[in-house]
């Protein structure tokens, strides 16, 4: 894909993005939207290298966890946690570096987020409303970090603390999220005590 | 076969030196290195890779997971990951027993550790090299700091130091580059250490990296992880320094992929006469021949060497008549301190990923009352500021826009600081060749090393005093930490520290001791040890410098007495 085609992609996804967002009266975030969009819409935004398959995750797999990402760091001003292919770095994690204890306990997670969406509202996750969504992962969040630190966890927290972390570590060391959200420290002096404002963001 | 006037073992830190020094003093030298060729520059092959270059991003390669399968110990130590994993030693192939848990981390290639080496430079002091005759724990040190305070300057000159005079006779001054600079956070709590502490100090680290060009070396650019190999030689390794050097003299041949098996020694002469050597790939055996020998294999990999190397003379090791071989075995023991969050300087930050933190002097058991402790010796702390980054949102409740928000910009401040403290030299901490051989036919290592009751006071101490100072600077949320579980679990374990010490000891008496003052066998004058082997205690200070001079100052001797006709 030519850079200029893939700038041509992401204004229509913003737009797209913001008259959604405009319908909902902006109660919720436009790239929470991501799931309520329909799946050529997605497919477009997984912009995969030509020849990348998942090795580990199926299809819907991927795409679950594209879109749970996606609603932990969503697209704004900047990409999202798709755009900069958090679900293919989290399929490369599960099939190159984790153990399969760890990986099986990654994709039971993965289908309980299904198990309880499908008891609640008879779909799949990512065939849920944004707003079904939402809602689900905001109690795994409140599950998965207590108000109370000493507070007992439900078997649930280790899934989503651990999704979680795998998308801020997948978007935040991307070319995306390490480039265009956040900058890199440039190579060059060290200057240990600048101005917070001569810099404006964190170093990623 | 070929003789040369000098073999060296091992290719790192000492190797380096000893190859450095002996060529420009005339010597036609054989550097032998166990592991792969690494060329300066070539093949540092992830250096300045982006993350997202990386598979893993970067991974930090733990113990089970997959791509540390071929590193079950090396996986042990935090710095192990993607981006630096091809210049650790590949366990499976390279296996030691642990009696009790000892994490050894080796390097496997030409340049050793000086390629993943922590980089920090302190002297030793004469609290330092009395220290064995005061308290009566090992055996004296056959030097003092007189004796190698040029040497420390010498080696200062050659490799770059960094950092920042204080004048303090616990810790010597060096011949020092400008220094780099601290936070704002670092600044804050130093301010306030110093204010409620007189007479203790926070300075910044002071590294073997330059901040001023050396030799044709580049000043640091600051990209961050030194430990990928640094093509403008800005941090000291063998590749950027010692072995530019030591090639230029036109008299040093390097021999990689070449594992000596045992030293060769001759009991009409009783001389050291060359090596033993397999062909790492080929398996096949070579003999080397040398009028010196220098062991620099690191400090495990040479009494390894020595115990393996039996005659009728020596039958249990080589320069061995004391017994002492194998035994005194020490690491520092650290991962103990405190750490806490800053309040404030929200309009602070900095720029640059400066490899390198802040260092607290040793103040405990200085000679005087007010310092004395319930423990002997004493330690330092490195540690530093920085403002959280994105990682923090991982451990916090929130998610979408919010989050992404929030973690534009970085978080509070916050401050840690660990331990580094000595250790003792115990007789019963010590290492021995055990039946089993590995590929290339040399038995491995059996390893029995505990921390004793003065380690762990002492660790108490670290904890309490980080947690007291870091109070006293205005720190909020202060906690303390200690990653010694006990009982044969790995936490803070010996070997961690990647600071292991002795076992082929100097000192004054050949009865107690394998080396002499200059680094030379007391039983074979043309052998010698100057790595870490050699060490006799541990001080709290970071030992690689220390070892360099050592190096330096033995070669001196040695070359001097070979021209006298005594070797």
């Amino acid at each position: 894909m030519s850079e200029s085609m893939e700038h041509n992609d992401l204004i229509t996804r913003r737009a797209a993005l913001g008259r959604v967002a405009f319908l909902l009266g902006g109660a919720i975030s436009a790239p929470t939207l991501a799931g309520a969009l329909d799946a050529a819409t997605r497919r477009a935004w997984t912009a995969a290298p030509q020849d990348w398959a998942p090795r580990t995750l199926t299809g819907r797999q991927l795409e679950l966890v594209a879109v749970m990402a996606e609603h932990i760091i969503p697209q704004t001003d900047t990409p999202g946690a798709r755009a900069a292919g958090v679900h293919r770095f989290v399929d490369t994690l599960l099939s190159d570096h984790y153990p399969r204890p760890e990986r099986d306990r990654f994709l039971a997670g993965l289908a309980d987020v299904d198990a309880r969406t499908r008891s609640r509202h008879g779909k799949a996750f990512v065939d849920c409303t944004a707003e079904q969504q939402v809602a689900l992962l905001t109690e795994l969040d409140e599950a998965a970090y207590p108000v109370a630190s000493d507070a007992p966890r439900p078997p649930e927290a280790w899934f989503f603390h651990r999704m979680k972390e795998l998308t801020l570590v997948g978007y935040y060391t991307s070319q995306i999220g390490a480039t265009q959200e956040l900058h890199p420290s440039p190579f060059g002096a060290y200057r240990g005590d600048i101005p917070y404002a001569s810099v404006g963001r964190a170093w990623s | 076969m070929i003789t040369y006037d000098a073999i060296v073992v091992g290719s790192g830190i000492t190797g380096g030196w000893a190859a450095k020094e002996l060529t420009e003093k005339g010597l036609r030298t054989l550097m032998i290195e166990r592991g792969r060729e690494v060329v300066h520059r070539k093949d540092y092959i992830t250096e300045h890779k982006p993350s997202w270059e990386l598979p893993l991003h970067d991974a930090r390669l733990s113990v089970g997971t997959k791509g540390a399968e071929e590193y079950p110990i090396q996986a042990r130590t935090g710095q192990f990951r993607e981006s630096n994993r091809h210049f650790f030693i590949k366990d499976q192939k390279n296996p030691y027993i642990e009696d009790q848990p000892f994490t050894w981390i080796q390097g496997d290639q030409v340049g050793g550790k000086s390629l993943i080496w922590g980089r920090q430079v302190y002297r030793w002091s004469d609290l330092d090299f009395e220290a064995n005759l005061r308290d009566g724990h090992g055996a004296d040190w056959p030097i003092r700091y007189a004796d190698i305070a040029p040497w420390y300057s010498y080696v200062e000159r050659f490799i770059g130091v960094s950092g920042e005079k204080l004048g303090l006779p616990q810790l010597p001054d060096g011949e020092f580059q400008p220094p780099m600079e601290m936070n704002a956070g670092e600044k804050l709590v130093k301010a306030g250490v110093e204010r409620a502490f007189p007479g203790r100090h926070v300075t910044i680290g002071r590294v073997a990296i330059l901040t001023q060009p050396l030799n044709g070396r580049l000043p640091c650019h600051f990209c961050g992880p030194c430990e990928r190999g640094c093509s403008t030689g800005s941090y000291f390794s063998t590749q950027a320094s010692t072995l530019p050097a030591a090639r230029a003299t036109g008299k040093l041949t390097v021999l990689p992929n070449s594992v000596v098996h045992s030293v060769i020694y001759d009991a009409g002469k009783n001389r050291v006469t060359g090596v033993r050597v397999v062909d790492a790939e080929t398996k096949q055996t070579r003999e080397y021949q040398a009028r010196i020998v220098f062991l620099c294999a690191s400090t495990l990999g040479t009494t390894r060497l020595l115990l393996n190397s039996t005659s009728p003379r020596f039958p249990t090791g080589l320069a061995n008549s004391s017994g002492a071989l194998g035994h005194y075995l020490m690491d520092h023991h650290f991962l103990a301190g405190a750490s806490g969050s800053i309040e404030g300087l929200l309009d602070h930050y900095y720029e640059g990923n400066r490899p390198n933190g802040i260092y607290i002097p040793r103040f405990c058991n200085l000679g005087d009352d007010a310092s004395r402790r319930d423990y002997v010796r004493g330690f330092g702390y490195q540690g530093g500021a920085s403002r959280q980054g994105w990682g923090r949102g991982g451990g916090e409740r929130g998610f979408g826009v919010e989050l992404k928000r929030k973690l534009h910009d970085p978080g509070t401040w916050s401050m840690g600081m660990t331990g580094f403290g000595e250790c003792l030299p115990r007789a019963d901490n010590y290492v021995e060749l055990a039946d089993k051989t590995d590929d290339f036919g040399i038995p491995l290592l059996k390893i029995h090393c505990t921390w004793g009751d003065n380690e762990l006071a002492m660790r108490k101490d670290m904890a309490a005093s980080a947690a007291e100072m870091l109070e006293a600077a205005g720190c909020k949320n202060v906690r303390t930490h200690d990653a010694y579980r006990g009982g044969g679990q790995l936490g803070a374990e010996p070997g961690f520290a990647i600071h292991e010490m002795g076992t082929a000891r100097m000192g004054r008496d050949p009865k107690t001791s394998v080396l002499n003052g200059y680094n030379q066998s007391h039983d074979v004058p043309n052998l010698f040890v100057t790595d870490g082997a050699c060490m006799a205690s541990t001080a709290c200070v970071n030992p690689s410098i220390t070892y360099m001079a050592l190096t330096a100052r033995a070669c001196d001797y040695a070359v001097a007495e070979l021209k006298r006709g005594n070797l």
